[in-house]
């Protein structure tokens, strides 16, 4: 009888979240560095090795603080104030923050 | 308690610039991404547990935990102190528990691997007291939602001359929302198998299960889950809160 009322109790707070999140969110990883991705950092002259290090640290550091918003989720004038807030917190060296920034900002471009 | 006032208001002045380890999503369950390289974390645990069946009595637990990133894959912890709260028909007072060191090595990212696992490895010593403890933490992120799960196995040696042993087998599983950048709400999942002296024929088996909560702001973050007791087993807690508040240094 316990665990029944339990296992009624867990599965309204799975729905109750579920259906919070229910069409808004994207569930999808960020996107890899491809090479339609290279071929449009190159024209925003992001070379390949700073795109590829950039995710790198997106989906490692970040994910000890939080979940990853999805890259469209900000625009590209939010983007470079949201990373200098939490460069610091994620122990990113200018040169990380700078990548981290690159690659989320090419994403982004690709997004639309 | 002069300097203890004097070191909160350092840590709190000074942490505002500072790296950061880690934000926990569970209270019960490790998560597979490790702190970042050269981040070092204060964690303050305490936790509440009421045990009502045969008798009733409280204990409240306490754990002081410093958390160092070694290199981004690799996370060094030390217990500094446990420590418990007792209050019971016969006693009631604080106890010197032990410490510990605690080491987690990740092997893949929950994001873009299948299944993001670390592998979990710590040795405690207190008084009259030895434990082992392994631990494989796996985990998967779909977005903003977390799922995870942990295997551990504990051996104990307690007593005058630690003749007294005691082996555990525990599985947990979690799911954790994020809300919003800074709340993430879940439920968590604790199913053990005690065996008193390694015996297989005397296990104790316990289920809990209840609700989490986990909220951050700039270097720091407090995260708390209440577990109720799904069996009837006998001297194990029927509700059981923690809360872990870290920050960053």
């Amino acid at each position: 009888m316990k665990l029944k009322r339990l296992a009624i109790f867990a599965a309204a707070i799975v729905c109750l979240v579920d259906l919070s999140s229910c069409g808004t969110t994207s569930f999808a990883p960020p996107p890899p560095v491809t090479a339609e991705l290279a071929l449009a950092g190159a024209h925003q002259h992001v070379d390949l090795a700073a795109l590829r290090k950039g995710r790198t640290l997106f989906v490692s550091r970040c994910i000890e603080c939080h979940t990853l918003p999805a890259v469209s989720q900000h625009s590209a004038t939010e983007w470079p104030r949201l990373i200098d807030e939490m460069a610091g917190r994620a122990n990113l060296k200018s040169t990380e923050r700078d990548a981290v920034l690159a690659y989320i900002l090419v994403a982004h471009s690709q997004s639309r | 308690m002069k300097r203890l006032r004097l070191a909160c208001i350092l840590i709190l002045t000074v942490s505002p610039w500072t790296s950061f380890g880690g934000v926990r999503h569970f209270t019960f369950l490790y998560e597979a991404p490790t702190s970042a390289q050269e981040s070092l974390e204060l964690e303050n645990w305490v936790t509440w547990q009421r045990i009502t069946n045969p008798d009733r009595s409280d204990e409240v637990d306490f754990r002081h935990e410093l958390e160092y990133g070694v290199t981004d894959k690799f996370q060094v912890s030390v217990y500094l102190a446990d420590w418990f709260y007792e209050s019971n028909r016969e006693q009631s007072g604080f106890t010197y528990s032990d410490s510990a060191i605690e080491l987690i090595y990740n092997l893949t990212n929950p994001v873009d691997d299948p299944i993001g696992v670390s592998v979990y490895g710590e040795v405690k010593a207190g008084d009259r007291l030895i434990e082992l403890e392994s631990k494989l933490i796996a985990q998967k992120n779909f977005g903003p939602l977390i799922l995870a799960y942990n295997a551990t196995l504990e051996a104990v040696w307690e007593g005058n001359e630690l003749e007294d042993r005691e082996g555990e087998f525990s599985q947990a599983v979690g799911v954790s929302y994020e809300i919003s950048p800074r709340i993430s709400a879940g439920i968590e999942l604790l199913h053990e198998f005690v065996f008193p002296e390694w015996r297989d024929e005397e296990k104790i088996r316990n289920l809990f299960v209840g609700p989490n909560l986990s909220y951050r702001h700039r270097n720091w973050f407090v995260t708390v889950t209440a577990l109720a007791q799904a069996t009837d087993t006998d001297d194990e807690p029927d509700l059981q809160v923690r809360t872990i508040f870290g920050i960053g240094l």
